[in-house]
């Protein structure tokens, strides 16, 4: 196992040649024709459309529009209570409005996505693809708020069975991450860091297990954080998903147990978790390209319940 | 003899001062003990704790009952509720286009266009 991760930042394919022929003679899989593996960064993805919904509170309305075939703009306005920082356990809100503004350019080589906020913050995110196989990833956040703005470069090279990436960030953020399909359902990865603005590395393995009826992840990081994650399709469009994680550090563990129900006119994901906190979201089609967004959420342990309601409009 | 009996109905120490010497006194002493050895008795003692210990208990399970109520069934309107709606009015599409289909012969594609 220690063999597929060691070289993340090699992003040749003497690896596979070289790890292909141990395994070739148990079994008579076609070893050299294995699928692409998922990216590194994404191996959790099934767990995560249910386990973390995009939760929200008070009130948001999203419009776009398509002004030609690549080009749309779009507007989206939030209200609602939004959550100050702090340290103390109970959590104070204060009312905010904001105006979202922002542009987007889609092509299948090009991708540029860009927002603005009435308070000043802008995000944007580039993906292009420089080759075949080699595509660059940006996003960057600026604020006006100094030491708060962070970009981030992603460089992912695509190889027949295995995917690498190469990750700069500012702060002297370097990260390397190299996944490889070991069998037809299996793939071990491993990721590199280092952090020169807060003096810290690590290092990170990964597995994932899928077949077409379940999905099995997990996760060791030098960082103390162990994710364990599973998920089961019950049916074509319902599914199952149930996490654990354990942070060695803060010595904290949680459990979540999520569903994922996609039926004709709406979708429906729920999860609830060992802290004590439980959460909806509703996705109901009221016509085409008019969704209506209504979003639940209730921490028994902090007392704190969040529910929100939203069109979606275009699309 | 009638005052007497005023004054001992009037205060307590007069009439204990008077059981010792008259006849309706010495009956009250009787009582009054008897009451006074029931009420000091240790059964009584441990029966009244017993039941105070008990409302006590009982006090906190019901609060905790209700909190426990309380949360199961919140979570149940978040979790449940929205999914048994949903599935229901699936099912209700679903059967409405069976019962087109069968009734005007369309196809079920025709129906789920709109």
């Amino acid at each position: 196992m220690a063999t597929f991760v060691s070289p993340p930042a090699s992003t040749t394919a003497t690896k596979p040649a070289g790890s292909n022929p141990a395994v070739i003679g148990k079994e008579k899989v076609d070893y050299f024709n294995l699928p692409c593996p998922i990216p590194h960064d994404e191996i959790h993805r099934e767990a995560m459309m249910s386990l973390k919904p995009e939760l929200f509170e008070g009130l948001r309305f999203d419009f776009t529009k398509g002004l030609n075939q690549k080009f749309a703009l779009s507007h989206s306005v939030l209200m609602g209570p939004t959550e100050l920082p702090s340290q103390s356990s109970d959590t104070i809100k204060f009312p905010t409005a904001h105006y979202e503004f922002g542009a987007n350019y889609l092509d299948p080589k090009l991708m540029l996505i860009g927002r603005i906020m009435t308070d000043g913050r802008l995000n944007a995110r580039v993906k292009y693809d420089l080759s075949e196989n080699l595509s660059l990833k940006a996003t960057a956040q600026l604020t006006n708020e100094p030491h708060m703005s962070n970009v981030i470069a992603n460089f992912d090279y695509k190889g027949k069975d295995y995917r690498s990436q190469f990750q700069l960030g500012n702060g002297a953020l370097f990260g390397a991450s190299y996944i490889q399909s070991v069998t037809p359902h299996l793939s071990l990865g491993g990721e590199v860091f280092w952090a020169g603005q807060h003096r810290k590395s690590g290092i990170g393995y990964a597995a994932r297990y899928n077949n077409d009826k379940m999905v099995a992840t997990g996760q060791v990081a030098s960082t103390g954080l162990v994710v364990l994650s599973y998920v089961q399709k019950v049916h074509e469009k319902v599914s199952l998903a149930s996490e654990f994680m354990y942070n060695h550090m803060s010595r904290d563990v949680t459990a979540s147990f999520g569903y994922d129900y996609i039926l004709r006119h709406c979708r429906l994901r729920g999860k609830i978790d060992s802290n004590g906190c439980v959460g909806a979201l509703l996705e109901e089609r009221l016509n085409m390209g008019l969704n209506f967004i209504l979003s639940a959420e209730i921490d028994h342990q902090k007392k704190d319940y969040k529910f929100g309601f939203g069109l979606t409009v275009g699309e | 003899m009638s005052s007497s009996r005023i004054a001992g109905g009037v205060s307590l120490p007069d009439r204990g001062a008077s059981s010792s010497s008259s006849k309706s006194g010495a009956r009250g002493g009787v009582l009054s003990r008897v009451t006074s050895s029931i009420s000091q008795s240790p059964v009584v003692y441990q029966g009244k704790r017993v039941a105070c210990d008990a409302a006590f208990v009982a006090k906190k399970l019901l609060k905790s009952t209700g909190k426990a109520a309380w949360i199961a069934g919140t979570t149940f309107l978040v979790l449940v509720v929205p999914l048994i709606i949903e599935m229901d009015r699936d099912a209700q599409f679903t059967e409405l286009e069976l019962q087109q289909a069968s009734l005007l012969g369309t196809p079920p594609s025709a129906s789920s266009g709109q």
